[in-house]
């Protein structure tokens, strides 16, 4: 069976300039607060199952938690919010799902989806970072991808800004 | 002699036990105007009613760092007599596209009070504000119009070619008209041909930098030939062999940047190398010209430089497409520089190469090339190696502007220990690295500002780690005479801030980005740093946003722009950029503005506690 795999570098990791993150330990932690935030409301258990069974499908339907109120993160969480993961999450068979790998500081998850969930899970990205971001530890940088906008790095860092002047001179310089 | 003559005035007003008589005040009257310098003169205003009085009828210029921390109606009942004034407005960060294009600095109400009360304005300078058509017609139409000699519209944007047009027409003794990377509307080249038509004065043109394609080399000319003093000329792109004729009309020039080399399209190989030269060799300099700068400047193009090498003081590179090689070259028959702008390109090598023939460097600012390795040299990269070299040859150094890949404590002490004549340092540690040779940069900093006596301005962007809490003391402690400093990851703590605060005895403008304090440090520092007046901050740590209500105190305006996300589109797809929240703070004597744009929030303490 042919599937295409759509790959959704959702945090701008292959963009990521600055010192890769540690690998974070699996463990029975339950807050990912040091994460800064935003995968924190998937919890742990749910993302280890889903990798070991990546490749095999999934047997099991599991619940996640739904995205909490918004308090101290840095960004709106990610919204895989709980009824749209369960549903990817449900064996699909039909020839229409593809795997979805979402990277994640040095975690990988692996859900099967349809394009049509997909294409909900991203417009839900979209919708929750549009919506104004109150915290003043916003950040990020941006990765330009068709619409499909995606948050930016999440390692507390926002890139060094270009002059202006500058930045005009590279542009034209790529345009001759 | 005259000052002798008041000196006997004085004697003879004391020895006859005369307090403020007639005698004592012609004397202050005849002195004060030469008393020049802001600082002395904002010192004599104080000393009593009558040195305030003199001083306010024969001030000649005024600096308003921020446009919003006085009124022009203020301005005009002060100082009735005013010939120059500078107006600064957006933050310096809109300079690195970081501030939104509405967020304020209009000259409107300034114009309208230069045309009502101002009939001397010689000279006006705009830095970074919003500058309409509207505006340019009633400065061209008002008094001042008439006697105006300098005027400088630097980045600056709101305006169109339409109000150059009626500058060029009325203003016929503009000496200096400079629009140096302003944002303008091109509707055509007239106001360039108007300009050359009805000016014979001129001196100073600037357009470098603005995107003005229409204008025509043929008025160029023009204007050179009717300008006999035309010393220094920057404009937008214009191909170098159109410019021909304007180097044999301007005998007076001296400085010259913009343009630009353009290859003819489909040729490859050795045959461009002399074709180019070919094209351009009938380009002669002026005989005086002894700054340039031009655009696209490329190693075919370089040896049309060789022959005036010797004599150039200033050079401009960074727009230039030169590797590290081509510098090298360049560089080492530039004897007589002293004033360098140009990318990391330049390398460590070309450091080494201006530290052994350029001993008479003074300016140096090496800014960041592009971040793709293909499209700068793989040499291009400045390190602790090149700015030791650099410390040890050039020992006249005032200004070291730099984007570093890599830095040691050592480079730092050098500096300190070799570059006496430091007014000004800047150090930025790009982000490509993963690892730096040699952090924290605490001794490095401490010993760079003990050794730099003169030092005015700092600024200094690290990254997570580059300087712990007692570096940031140590800026504090050594840094006595600053007085403007940027700082960009430092330190580790709302400690470190804290001890920062309670030295740096001079600072009046402090930035920050992308710091790790909080909300309550960031008011307790501006309320510790005594001489603060202006202070911006982008990217900290946000515990309490109620904390920055330690900080609400009379006359002193806090203003917000909370984070945003900015859509840019940029050919089939759409960039998207998250900005961070700003803090921005100043003193003012005429409260809130009231021009805020929808980004941007005046601090209510009334809004926060609810």
């Amino acid at each position: 069976m042919s599937r295409s795999a759509i790959e959704l570098d959702f945090f701008g990791m292959e963009k990521e300039l600055s010192p890769p993150p540690k690998l974070p330990t699996f463990a029975r932690r339950r807050s990912f607060r040091d994460i800064q935030g935003v995968i924190s409301k998937i919890n742990p258990e749910v993302l280890k199952t889903v990798i070991a069974n990546g490749s095999s499908g999934l047997n099991k339907s599991v619940t996640v938690p739904c995205t909490p109120k918004e308090d101290h993160t840095i960004f709106p969480p990610l919204p895989v919010h709980g009824s749209n993961l369960r549903q990817s999450c449900e064996p699909k068979r039909s020839a229409e799902t593809a795997p979805m790998t979402i990277f994640y500081n040095g975690m990988v998850a692996v859900f099967d989806v349809s394009p049509h969930k997909a294409k909900d899970i991203l417009l839900h990205a979209e919708e929750e970072a549009q919506k104004p971001a109150e915290s003043s530890d916003s950040k990020g940088t941006g990765s330009s991808s068709d619409q499909k906008n995606i948050l930016g790095t999440l390692n507390g860092d926002f890139p060094i800004a270009r002059r202006k002047s500058l930045q005009r001179f590279l542009e034209k310089r790529k345009e001759r | 002699m005259k000052e002798q003559k008041s000196i006997k005035l004085i004697r003879c007003g004391s020895s006859s036990g005369m307090g403020s008589g007639g005698a004592d005040e012609t004397v202050w009257e005849c002195v004060i105007p030469y008393v020049q310098d802001p600082r002395d003169r904002d010192a004599v205003s104080l000393v009593c009613k009558r040195w305030y009085q003199i001083d306010a009828l024969t001030r000649k210029h005024v600096t308003i760092a921020l446009c919003y921390t006085a009124t022009p109606e203020r301005l005009s009942r002060r100082f009735p007599h005013l010939e120059s004034l500078k107006l600064k407005g957006k933050p310096r960060a809109a300079m690195f596209n970081l501030i939104p294009e509405d967020w304020g600095g209009y000259v409107t109400s300034w114009v309208e009070e230069i045309d009502k009360s101002f009939c001397r304005m010689k000279a006006l300078h705009f830095r970074r504000m919003i500058v309409i058509d509207a505006d340019l017609e009633m400065l061209a139409k008002s008094p001042a119009g008439k006697v105006l000699e300098v005027l400088k519209l630097d980045k600056c944007s709101g305006f169109s070619t339409d109000g150059l047009l009626i500058i060029g027409r009325l203003c016929r003794n503009l000496k200096t008209l400079f629009m140096e990377e302003s944002t303008i509307v091109e509707k055509d080249g007239e106001w360039l041909h108007e300009l050359a038509l009805n000016n014979t004065v001129l001196e100073n043109v600037n357009f470098y930098m603005t995107d003005l394609t229409k204008v025509r080399s043929t008025d160029l000319e023009l204007m050179a030939k009717n300008c006999p003093s035309l010393t220094s000329v920057k404009i937008s792109d214009c191909d170098i062999s159109d410019l021909i004729g304007f180097f044999k009309a301007a005998n007076a020039l001296e400085e010259f940047g913009g343009g630009s080399f353009n290859e003819p399209p489909g040729q490859i190989g050795e045959g461009v190398f002399n074709e180019q030269l070919g094209r351009y060799s009938a380009v002669s300099f002026p005989p005086r010209l002894c700054c340039l700068g031009l655009t696209y400047l490329g190693k075919a193009e370089m040896p049309l430089i060789f022959p005036i090498a010797a004599r150039l003081k200033k050079l401009d590179l960074l727009y230039a497409l030169l590797d590290t090689a081509g510098h090298c070259d360049l560089l080492q028959r530039c004897l007589n520089l002293e004033i360098l702008e140009t990318r990391n390109v330049i390398g460590d090598r070309g450091l080494e190469v201006l530290a052994q023939f350029c001993k008479k460097m003074k300016r140096l600012r090496i800014e960041r090339g592009a971040d793709e390795q293909e499209m700068e040299d793989v040499e291009g990269i400045v390190s602790q190696r090149g700015l030791i070299a650099l410390a040890q040859g050039c020992l006249d150094l005032e200004y070291l502007a730099v984007y570093v890949s890599d830095i040691t404590n050592e480079a730092l002490e050098c500096i300190g220990r070799y570059s006496k004549n430091m007014c000004d340092f800047r150090l930025v540690l790009l982000d490509r690295e993963e690892t730096i040779t040699d952090l924290p940069l605490d001794n490095g900093v401490r010993s760079l500002l003990i050794g730099c006596e003169k030092l005015r301005r700092f600024a200094l962007y690290l990254r997570p780690g580059g300087l712990t809490d007692l570096g940031l003391s140590y800026i504090g402690r050594y840094s006595p005479k600053v007085r403007w400093m940027l700082l960009g990851y430092v330190g580790e703590s709302d400690d470190g801030l804290l001890v920062f605060s309670k030295g740096c005895p001079s600072l009046q403008k402090l930035e920050m980005r992308g710091c790790c304090f909080s909300e309550r440090a960031l008011a307790m520092a501006a309320m510790q740093l005594t001489s603060l007046r202006y202070l911006w901050v982008q990217g900290y740590r946000s515990v309490n946003r109620l904390d920055l209500l330690k900080m609400v105190r009379p006359n002193w305006n806090i203003e917000l722009i909370p984070a945003r996300r900015v859509y840019v589109q940029d050919a089939n797809e759409q960039v998207i950029f998250d900005h961070p929240a700003h803090i921005l703070a100043y003193y003012s004597l005429v409260g809130q503005r009231t021009d805020f744009p929808t980004t941007v929030m005046p601090l209510d303490p009334n809004a926060l506690l609810n």
